[in-house]
């Protein structure tokens, strides 16, 4: 029987409470913002692992972004990864869900013979939740979205897994390759281990692809290949709680609870 | 430049909405759509359209009709039975193609979400996700959807002039659920989709409804402390009304008024509900680390003092067994208001 | 032997071994230590102390939920004739658990906080300092400040200990002591990896810290925790020269001495004191606390039965902070029982995690026993409110 090749989709993401919508220019300060593995990517690093620890094979990181995601992504293979690619290129630059997808799917096609994608559920910055499924897409491949619990039996190529449905959940079966995205907090992710994570700096555990180690078209990359443009940006209304005290009657303190709850759930 | 399958100027004024339907019903999430997509499309002068999706689903088009849609695309198929990304996507998409509408909305639900993901890639044009809010500029036509990132710390503004079908996915409960209008007529085009058994990679193995307690995703939590007492019927009562769940502060699990499931903290569970209201709780830190990522807190507490108040957005001082059935009544009063 | 036991081959029991610095040899199974640990008053089977280094002894490994029970208070330690530094075992024991990743729930959490956040509590990193709002707290500087006051991690976000660093502040500024204070920038001292035996991770944090206070020119500081205070003396390797680090209770203990702080404002309490494990056991310092009550007037201090070596353990070291605790094996009933004996009004401590779970438990057993921290006492007696 072979041996799974998994390949976890991982996202170096700023802390989001320290970025800022600069009131004057209107532009994104994250420049100073600490960075992060995107949470959500540790519940699919964990899950990788944990198919590796059963079943032998090797996990792979593979990321698109800027150079700096480096030493954040080494944190990986101080989990247990293997190996690291890095889909960097200034063409990359400015890409919506569309043209991600289009990269990540070359560089998934670049690798060859993988057998199983896993993401995590959403980023922490964009948030759209829609790169799983539009790498499938790109692909041709089934989509497993949103599960707990995985399984692989590569003797008949296939992927089962348990999705998070209202109310509920069901199991599906999709033939091997496929991509999964994996539910944000259905695991937790163990801690590196300080003798892998020695190892990790090895250059050699690391390999970037540039637009033309991937060959990808530069109408599709970055910003050209984007459909969406942000035309606005704005902070939200502050974090802060609000700590209001409500007074009055009892009859007006209910109806302003339900005022509230209204304004929040209904 | 990437172009997408429709050109803007073959795409027709259109708006389109995705429908999910259970048990014969629309969901309330396309019911809201409906009213949103009404509003646009009455601003803009276009017909406002519903897409229905299933096995025998024709007879859902009065519903649609009801909430404001003048056209339903109704696509039946026995592969249709229940969901898998496979069929769903191959037959929106063909529909789509026919249709060419200028605008597609979905709710941001797991389905949704999944279905217009992989159909935007298949369209090669964008989509603006979970939004909060949507308008389209009467000038060209251009829908501009307001969307949240960083935790919802950011809010931006995204717009695709040059791909159709606009896509966009709208988070559930943003906006009102239009008034029905019984009895409202529109017209049903049945579209024939061409879909083999081949083409469905997704085997379903079996669907649970389950009645496990999961307090992490809930959209409303109502937490009950030491001073709820043994009692939390008023607090499942409040949930239920809300379509949330009861979660509770270690003493009363400790003294199992409930159960260990429920316990929200530091060694519970975290949560991040739209709101939790927590009901007779003190606010110790390893308690409040719980709902740190709750959207809006309200705290009821009967000691002024109490540190609950410095982690809500909204205080009351009061006894909770006065206040609960009070709200609790008053909710069922303006329920009752609005089905009759 | 139990169940969850399985037998190691030579290498790892060497290595078990090396990494109890060959303390298990020590013990000549006499069983003082599982008598002495205060798990056999809440718990049927007790902590089988004896027997976990029987096992490690003869290269078994136990592998159950008992090695992660430990609070490493060290009551059992004092009673061992032979001397074993039993909490060192417990962590060497865990240490294996990590390389093994067979661990608590909750606890591998609590590291990635450590690592991304810089605090175990899952708090952003950039509200460490938010507590001190506008208490015009001036950054260390060693040409100006005679003392770091170093806040910690559970002082920072706490909001119940955060009072305990509020009326540490108004204590010292009434003092007149010129002090500072890290802000944002204030490093973990990394006690909460160590104390879950995830020795690598402490070393490489505390390789940090000592860092952070070498280049700050930090030789004095003072914590609040006990706990911080336990590891920057004891477990630090490499050191600023003139290293003095110093629990805020000796610190405040010196300045009575000097007369530099008075107590004016008389209270009216009697009040008895739980010696914090990290303080008291494993640091022996139990005067200075003891010293500053004293100097409170209309402060009467009666004792515990156990007190000072024998003190009995909150129930929150080794970890336990962030694991669950089924409701009747917590120490801190015991010991909030044991407190309301001497018939005192107030129970006090001098540690932010004694004091989460002391007040716990007095709530849990629904009495009005105030627990307060030695600092909030304290600024009582100076007339200011904590
Ligand atoms: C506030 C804001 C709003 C946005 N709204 C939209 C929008 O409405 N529509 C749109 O098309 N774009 C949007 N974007 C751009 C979008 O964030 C980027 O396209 C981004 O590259 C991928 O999307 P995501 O972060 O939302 O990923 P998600 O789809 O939320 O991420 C899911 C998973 O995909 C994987 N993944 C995502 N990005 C990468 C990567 N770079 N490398 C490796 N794996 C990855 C990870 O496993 C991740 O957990 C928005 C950006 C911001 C900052
Ligand atoms: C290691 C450790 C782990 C812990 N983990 C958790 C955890 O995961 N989750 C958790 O919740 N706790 C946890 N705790 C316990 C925590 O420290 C607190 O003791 C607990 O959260 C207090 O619960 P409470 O607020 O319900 O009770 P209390 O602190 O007793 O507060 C009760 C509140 O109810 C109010 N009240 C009383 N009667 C009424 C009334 N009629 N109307 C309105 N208000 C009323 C009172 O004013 C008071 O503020 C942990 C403690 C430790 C030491
Ligand atoms: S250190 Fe304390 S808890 Fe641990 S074994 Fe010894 S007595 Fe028991
Ligand atoms: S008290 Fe010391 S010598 Fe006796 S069994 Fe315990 S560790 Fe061994």
């Amino acid at each position: 029987m072979t041996e799974p090749r998994i390949v976890v989709c991982v996202k170096v993401v700023p802390k989001p409470e320290e970025v800022r919508v600069d009131p004057q220019t209107r532009l994104l300060e994250r420049a100073n913002a600490r960075a992060e593995i995107n949470p959500p990517d540790m519940n699919a690093l964990e899950m990788a692992l944990t198919l590796k620890d059963r079943l032998s094979g090797t996990v792979e990181i593979l990321s698109m972004g800027p150079p700096y995601f480096e030493p954040v992504l080494r944190v990986g293979l101080g989990m247990g990864a293997d190996h690291i690619h890095l889909l960097s290129d200034r063409a990359f630059g400015g890409a919506d869900t569309l043209a991600t997808t289009y990269t990540l799917a070359h560089g998934i096609e670049r690798l060859r013979s993988v057998d199983i994608v896993l993401c995590g559920e959403e980023s922490s910055d964009g948030a759209t939740g829609q790169v799983p499924q539009g790498l499938a897409e790109w692909l041709n491949w089934p989509q497993l979205t949103l599960v707990t619990e995985l399984e692989i039996d590569m003797e008949r190529h296939v992927a089962r897994g348990q999705r998070s449905i209202k109310g509920g959940y069901e199991i599906l079966e999709v033939p091997l390759p496929c991509v999964v995205s994996v539910k944000t907090a259905s695991n937790e992710p163990r801690f590196m281990d300080f003798r892998l994570k020695a190892q990790a700096a090895s250059p050699g555990r690391m390999k970037v692809w540039d637009a033309a180690a991937l060959k990808t078209d530069v109408n599709h990359t970055g910003l050209a290949g984007s459909p969406t443009r942000v035309s606005g940006l704005a902070s939200a209304a502050s974090r802060e709680r609000k700590r209001e005290r409500l007074t009055g009657t009892s009859e007006e303190i209910i109806k302003a609870l339900i005022e509230v709850i209204r304004n929040s759930v209904m | 430049m990437v172009d997408s399958l429709i050109h803007p100027h073959e795409a027709k004024p259109e708006i389109w909405v995705y429908l999910e339907h259970e048990g014969g019903n629309l969901q309330t999430v396309s019911l809201e759509i409906l009213g949103k997509g009404r509003q646009l499309a009455d601003e803009m002068g276009w017909p406002l359209c519903g897409l229905l999706l299933g096995e025998h689903v024709v007879h859902l088009a009065a519903q649609v009709f009801e909430h404001g849609a003048d056209r339903a695309w109704v696509v039946e198929h026995p592969l249709l039975g229940s969901f898998t990304i496979d069929a769903y996507a191959a037959a929106t998409f063909q529909t789509v193609m026919k249709g060419k509408p200028s605008v597609l909305l979905f709710g941001a639900t797991p389905d949704g979400r999944d279905l217009a993901a992989r159909l935007a890639v298949r369209l090669r044009t964008g989509l603006n996700a979970d939004c909060t809010d949507l308008r389209i500029k009467r000038e060209s036509g251009v829908l501009v959807s307001e969307v949240s990132g960083f935790g919802g710390g950011v809010l931006a503004l995204i717009e695709m002039p040059d791909h159709r079908p606009q896509m966009a996915t709208v988070r559930p409960g943003v906006f009102p659920v239009p008034g029905s209008m019984p009895g409202s007529q529109g017209e049903t085009i049945s579209v024939r989709v061409d879909l083999s058994p081949q083409m469905i990679k997704t085997r379903i193995i079996e669907r649970h409804t389950s009645s496990t307690i999961d307090l992490t995703r809930v959209p409303v939590l109502v937490a009950g402390g030491r001073g709820v007492g043994p009692d939390f019927t008023d607090l499942e009562q409040l949930a239920h009304l809300l379509g949330g769940d009861v979660g509770a502060t270690r003493p009363p699990v400790d003294a199992g008024y409930i159960e260990r499931e429920r316990q929200v903290g530091q060694t519970g569970v975290g949560c991040s509900p739209e709101l939790a209201i927590c009901c007779g709780i003190s606010g110790a830190f390893h308690f409040v680390v719980g709902i740190e990522k709750a959207e809006t807190v309200i705290a009821i507490n009967s000691d002024p003092e109490a540190p609950i108040f410095d982690y809500a957005d909204y205080c009351v001082v009061g006894d909770i067994h006065k206040v609960l059935p009070d709200l609790v009544q008053a909710l069922q009063a303006a329920r009752e208001l609005t089905h009759d | 032997m139990s169940d969850d036991a399985v037998l190691l081959n030579d290498e790892l029991w060497e290595r078990l071994l090396e990494l109890t610095g060959g303390d298990v040899a020590l013990c000549y199974q006499c069983g003082e230590c599982t008598a002495a640990c205060p798990w056999g008053m809440v718990r049927e089977k007790g902590l089988p102390v004896r027997l976990v280094l029987r096992q490690a002894q003869l290269g078994i490994e136990n592998t159950g939920a008992e090695l992660w029970l430990c609070t490493t208070c060290g009551l059992c330690q004092a009673t061992c004739p032979r001397g074993v530094d039993i909490p060192a075992v417990f962590r060497a024991l865990r240490q294996l658990a990590w390389e093994q990743n067979r661990v608590e729930k909750g606890l591998p959490s609590m590291l990635w906080s450590l690592y991304w956040n810089s605090n175990p509590w899952s708090q952003p990193p950039s509200t460490r300092s938010a507590w001190a709002g506008n208490l015009n707290l001036e950054t260390f500087d060693p040409a100006r400040h005679e003392v770091l006051l170093y806040v910690g991690c559970t002082s920072s976000y706490n909001r119940r200990a955060q009072k305990i660093a509020r009326a540490l502040v108004t204590l010292l500024q009434k003092a007149g002591v010129s002090f500072g204070y890290l802000g944002d920038d204030e490093p973990c001292c990394g006690e909460s990896a160590l104390s879950i035996g995830n020795q690598p991770y402490f070393e490489e944090i505390a390789a940090h810290t000592s860092q952070v206070f070498i280049e700050k020119g930090i030789t004095r500081l003072m914590t609040i925790s006990p706990h911080c205070y336990d590891v920057f003396k004891n477990h630090y390797q490499e050191v600023p020269p003139g290293w003095q680090p110093l629990h805020y209770t000796q610190y405040l203990a010196e300045l009575v001495d000097q007369d530099r702080l008075v107590f004016p404002h008389p209270l009216d309490f009697q009040v008895t004191y739980q010696d914090p494990c990290y303080l008291g056991r494993l640091n022996e310092e139990y005067e200075a606390p003891r010293r500053i009550l004293k100097a409170l007037p209309g402060i009467e201090l009666v004792e515990m039965t156990d007190n000072r070596q024998a003190g009995l353990c909150c129930g929150g070291g080794g970890g336990r902070m962030w694991l669950e605790t089924p409701a009747s094996e917590r120490f801190a009933e015991l010991r909030v029982a044991q407190a309301l004996n001497t018939g005192a009004d107030h129970l006090v401590t001098a540690c932010p995690f004694c004091l989460s779970c002391l007040e716990d438990s007095a709530s849990a057993l629904s009495r009005a026993l105030p627990v307060l921290d030695i600092a909030e006492l304290a600024v009582q007696a100076i007339g200011e409110r904590s």
